[in-house]
C-alpha cells in the first residue's frame, strides 16, 4: 500500500518565465519502503522534498502523504512526516538535549512523554554522553546525528532525508546509513535524496532518477540497470596496433561487441571474469601487450549516462 | 505554550550572547556614567527659552493713564529677554493656567485686576499679588520669570515708597524738601518697618496634580535617554534572529513541524518584547542601585517601561519584516535608531526643549518617552505621563500592525 503518492508535481519559481524546478514528477512510495531520488545537483530533488514537506506550495499537481493532501491538508501532513534537511538546522548555542527538547515541543510533545522520548532519541543517535554539550562543539558527523534525531522525536510515519551524508567522513556516513537501514527494519517509510549513486544503490528498495526537474527513470536497482543491459564494459589499451587487436578480440568467446574509442578498445561481455584471461591470451598470441585494462559492471551511473548523455557527478 | 517555548529559547540565547548583553546593559550604564561625570556638578541643565503665558486683567486706575499691568507684560515681552523668555499674551487668567496645564507654557503670569489701583492708589494698606502659575518641571524657567517679575514689582514698590516719602516730607515741611530728605524718607518707607514696601508681591502656585518636589539628576536624565536608545538595539538583536534563523535553516525547519506559522512568528514577537522589557527592568534597577536614581512613582514607571518595550519591539520587528538579510537589518536599523535618538533628544539629557526642536522631538516616540521619564522622575504619576504613554503606544501599535502584515505575506 502506498503511503506517499505524488501526482504530476510541478514547481515554477516566479511564473510564467521563472525557473521550472520540478516538471510533472510522479511516483509512489510503499509503506516501509526506502525510496531514493537520485540525480545531480539542481535536478529538483530538494524542491520536491520541500513541496512534500509543505514548505513550498506546488505550482501544479498534488501529493498525498499518509492520506492527506500537501496542498489542502498541510497541517495533517506535517504531523505524519519528519524532515531531515540537507543543511544542519539546529541551534548551535544550545546543547543536544536542549535542541531535542525544544524541537520535541514544536512537534507537540510535552511533559514526561517529551523527556522520555528525548532520552530514547539520544540513545538512538548514541549521543547520550554528550547530551549536555553545545551543538557548536560537535563534529560534523555528530551534528548530523542530532539533525536526524530531531526528525525522529515524534515517531513519524514517513521520514524525508535530504542528502543527509553530504560533507561528512566515511565512518560517520556509514553510521548514518546503518541507522537508516535500522529504521526501515522497524517499519519506517523513508524518502531519501542523494546524488551518490552508491548510496542509492545500497539503501533503496526503489530509485527514481531525476534530471532537470523530470523523473527520467523509476524502479528497483535491477530494473534500472536492465535499461543499459546487464553486460559489463571492459576497456583495454595495448602497446601497438590496436585495430588488429580489436579484430582478434571480436573472435574471443564471450565478447559480444568491440568498439574503438580514441586509443582504447571498449568491449561488452556478459561475464568479465571469464573473458579477461582470454583477452590476455589473444594479445599474447598476437605479440601485443595489454598496458591498461578496466572492468565496469552495469550501474546507475551508466543508466544516467545512457538516459541523459551526461555523467552523474559524484 | 509553544509561543512561550519559542520566546524562552530566544531569551536563553540572548542571555548566553555576551556581546549582546554588553550592548544592552553595560553600554547604556557606562555612557550614563561617563556623561554624568562629564556634566557632573550641575543638578540639571535647561537650555531652552521658557514659554510664558501672560494675562493682564488690570483694570487701570483713574490716577494714571498708564496701566501698570501692561508694563509688567511689556517687560516680559521685551526683546532683551527673548533668549530666555518667550512671552505670549493670553486673554485671561483661566487661559494662562490652561496653557500651563496643557504644556503649552511653562509659566503663567497673571496680573490682577486691581494692580494699577494699588500701584497708583493712595491707600497704604492695599496690596496686590501677581500670580505665577508654574509647571513644576520647569525649575530654571520659573526662576527666571520670578526674577523678572520680582524686579518689576520691586521697582514699582520702590517708586511707591519714593512717592510716599516725598509726600510725607512735603507734608511735614509745607515746601519743597531737599532731595536727600526725600530719599531718606523714601528709604524708610521702602523698608519693612515703613509698611509701604510690599504692596506688590508674587503668589506662586503650581498645578494641583503633579506638584513635584523632585529634581532630576544629570545621570538620571542621561540614563533615561540611553535606556530608551539601547532598548532599540536590544530589541533589534532579538528580532534579527528571525532572519538569522531563516538563513540558517531553523526557521524553515520550524515551518515543517505541526506548529502553525502564526505561533512561530508570535513566539518571536513575544521574545522580542520580553527581552527588551527585561533589559529595561535591569537598567532601572541598576540605575537605582548604582547611581541612586529615583525613577519616580511606580505607576508612571511601569507604564513608561511597558510602552518603551512596545515601541522598541515594534520598531525592530517592522525593520526585520522588510529587511532581506540580518546584515541589512542591522545597517538599516542602526541608521534609523540613530536618527530617532538625535531627533528625540536621547543624547541631550534633557526633556526641556522649545522651538522647532520641540516640535521635531514630538514626532518621535522616544521623544515622548524621554519627556515622560522626566516627568516621572520629577514625581509625576500615571495621569501626568498619560500623553507620554499614549502617543508612543500609538506608535508601537502601528509598528506591530505593519510588521504583522508584512510577516504574514513573507512567511505564509
Amino acid at each position: 500500500m502506498s503511503i506517499v503518492e505524488v501526482q504530476e508535481l510541478r514547481k515554477q519559481y516566479d511564473p510564467p518565465k521563472g525557473v521550472l524546478a520540478v516538471d510533472g514528477v510522479s511516483f509512489d512510495i510503499a509503506e516501509g519502503e526506502i525510496f531514493s531520488l537520485l540525480g545531480p545537483n539542481g535536478a529538483g530533488k530538494s524542491t520536491t522534498i520541500s513541496m512534500l514537506s509543505c514548505l513550498l506550495k506546488p505550482t501544479g499537481g498534488d501529493a498525498m502523504v499518509g492520506g492527506n493532501s500537501i496542498v489542502h491538508q498541510a497541517q495533517a501532513v506535517k504531523e505524519t512526516i519528519g524532515v531531515v534537511p540537507q543543511d544542519i538546522a539546529l541551534y548551535p548555542d544550545m546543547s543536544a538535549r536542549e535542541n531535542l527538547t525544544f524541537w520535541g515541543r514544536m512537534y507537540g510533545l510535552s511533559g514526561d512523554a517529551l523527556k522520555k522520548r528525548v532520552e530514547e532519541v539520544l540513545e538512538l543517535i548514541t549521543l547520550i554522553d554528550r547530551q549536555k554539550d553545545r551543538v557548536d562543539k560537535f563534529s560534523g558527523g555528530m551534528k548530523r546525528r542530532v539533525n536526524i534525531g530531531v526528525a525522529l522525536l515524534h515517531k513519524p510515519k514517513v521520514l524525508y532525508l535530504d542528502e543527509p551524508t553530504v560533507g561528512i567522513d566515511p565512518q560517520s556516513r556509514r553510521s548514518i546509513l546503518d541507522g537508516i537501514l535500522a529504521l526501515r527494519a522497524q517499519g519506517m517509510t523513508i524518502l531519501y535524496t542523494t546524488h551518490y549513486m552508491a548510496v542509492a544503490q545500497e539503501l533503496s528498495d526503489r530509485i527514481g532518477i531525476v534530471d532537470n526537474g523530470k523523473m527520467i527513470a523509476l524502479g528497483s536497482h535491477e530494473e534500472l540497470v536492465r535499461i543499459v543491459g546487464q553486460q559489463s564494459r571492459v576497456t583495454a589499451r595495448v602497446d601497438h596496433y590496436l585495430e588488429g587487436m580489436a579484430e582478434r578480440w571480436r573472435e574471443v568467446p564471450g565478447v559480444e561487441k568491440v568498439d574503438i574509442e580514441e586509443d582504447e578498445a571498449v568491449l561488452l561481455t556478459d561475464d568479465a571474469n571469464e573473458v579477461l584471461p582470454r583477452l590476455f591470451e589473444a594479445a599474447a598470441a598476437a605479440g601485443s601487450r595489454i598496458t591498461e585494462i578496466n572492468v565496469r559492471e552495469p550501474n546507475l551511473e551508466m543508466v544516467f549516462l545512457h538516459l541523459t548523455g551526461r555523467a552523474l557527478r559524484e | 505554550m509553544k509561543v512561550l517555548a519559542i520566546a524562552w529559547k530566544d531569551l536563553r540565547s540572548t542571555v548566553r550572547n555576551v556581546p549582546a548583553l554588553v550592548m544592552m546593559l553595560v553600554a547604556p550604564l557606562a555612557l550614563a556614567s561617563l556623561l554624568g561625570f562629564a556634566f557632573g556638578g550641575s543638578e540639571s541643565f535647561e537650555i531652552a527659552a521658557t514659554k510664558v503665558a501672560v494675562a493682564t486683567e488690570d483694570q487701570g486706575s483713574p490716577a494714571s493713564p498708564t496701566v501698570a499691568g501692561c508694563m509688567v507684560a511689556g517687560i516680559l515681552e521685551s526683546p532683551d529677554l527673548k533668549d530666555v523668555l518667550r512671552a505670549t499674551r493670553v486673554k485671561d487668567a483661566a487661559a494662562t493656567r490652561k496653557a500651563v496645564d496643557d504644556g503649552d507654557a511653562a509659566v503663567a503670569v497673571i496680573v490682577p485686576a486691581d494692580f494699577s489701583q494699588v500701584v497708583y492708589g493712595d491707600d497704604p494698606t492695599a496690596t496686590a499679588q501677581v500670580e505665577l502659575y508654574e509647571n513644576p518641571t520647569s525649575e530654571v524657567g520659573g526662576s527666571i520669570v520670578e526674577g523678572v517679575v520680582g524686579q518689576v514689582l520691586a521697582d514699582f514698590n520702590g517708586a511707591r515708597a519714593a512717592a510716599a516719602g516725598a509726600v510725607a516730607v512735603r507734608s511735614d515741611d509745607g515746601g519743597d524738601p531737599p532731595a536727600a530728605q526725600v530719599a531718606a524718607a523714601a528709604a524708610e518707607a521702602f523698608s519693612h518697618d515703613g509698611g509701604v514696601a510690599s504692596v506688590l508681591d508674587i503668589a506662586q502656585r503650581s498645578p494641583k496634580v503633579g506638584k513635584t518636589e523632585n529634581e532630576v539628576s544629570v545621570t538620571g536624565a542621561i540614563l533615561s535617554g540611553m535606556m530608551v536608545f539601547f532598548m532599540f538595539f536590544g530589541a533589534a538583536n532579538v528580532a534579527r534572529t528571525i532572519l538569522t534563523e531563516d538563513r540558517d535553516g531553523t526557521m524553515p525547519r520550524l515551518f515543517t513541524t505541526p506548529t502553525r506559522h502564526g505561533t512561530i512568528i508570535g513566539g518571536k514577537f513575544v521574545s522580542v518584547f520580553v527581552t527588551v522589557l527585561l533589559q529595561a527592568v535591569v537598567l532601572l534597577i541598576a540605575g537605582r542601585l548604582i547611581f541612586g536614581i529615583d525613577w519616580g512613582r511606580i505607576d508612571a514607571v511601569v507604564l513608561l517601561t511597558l510602552v518603551a518595550a512596545g515601541v522598541a519591539g515594534g520598531l525592530a520587528l517592522l525593520i526585520i519584516a522588510f529587511a532581506k538579510t540580518p546584515a541589512q537589518a542591522g545597517a538599516i536599523g542602526s541608521g534609523i535608531y540613530l536618527v530617532l535618538a538625535l531627533l528625540g533628544g536621547n543624547f541631550t539629557g534633557t526633556a526641556q526643549t522649545s522651538g522647532t526642536y520641540a516640535v521635531v522631538q514630538k514626532l518621535t516616540p522616544n521623544g515622548w518617552l524621554i519627556q515622560g521619564w522626566d516627568t516621572a522622575m520629577r514625581g509625576g504619576g500615571a495621569v501626568d505621563v498619560r500623553w507620554q504613554v499614549l502617543v508612543p503606544l500609538g506608535f508601537a501599535v502601528a509598528f506591530f500592525f505593519f510588521a504583522v502584515l508584512r510577516m504574514r505575506r513573507r512567511f505564509a
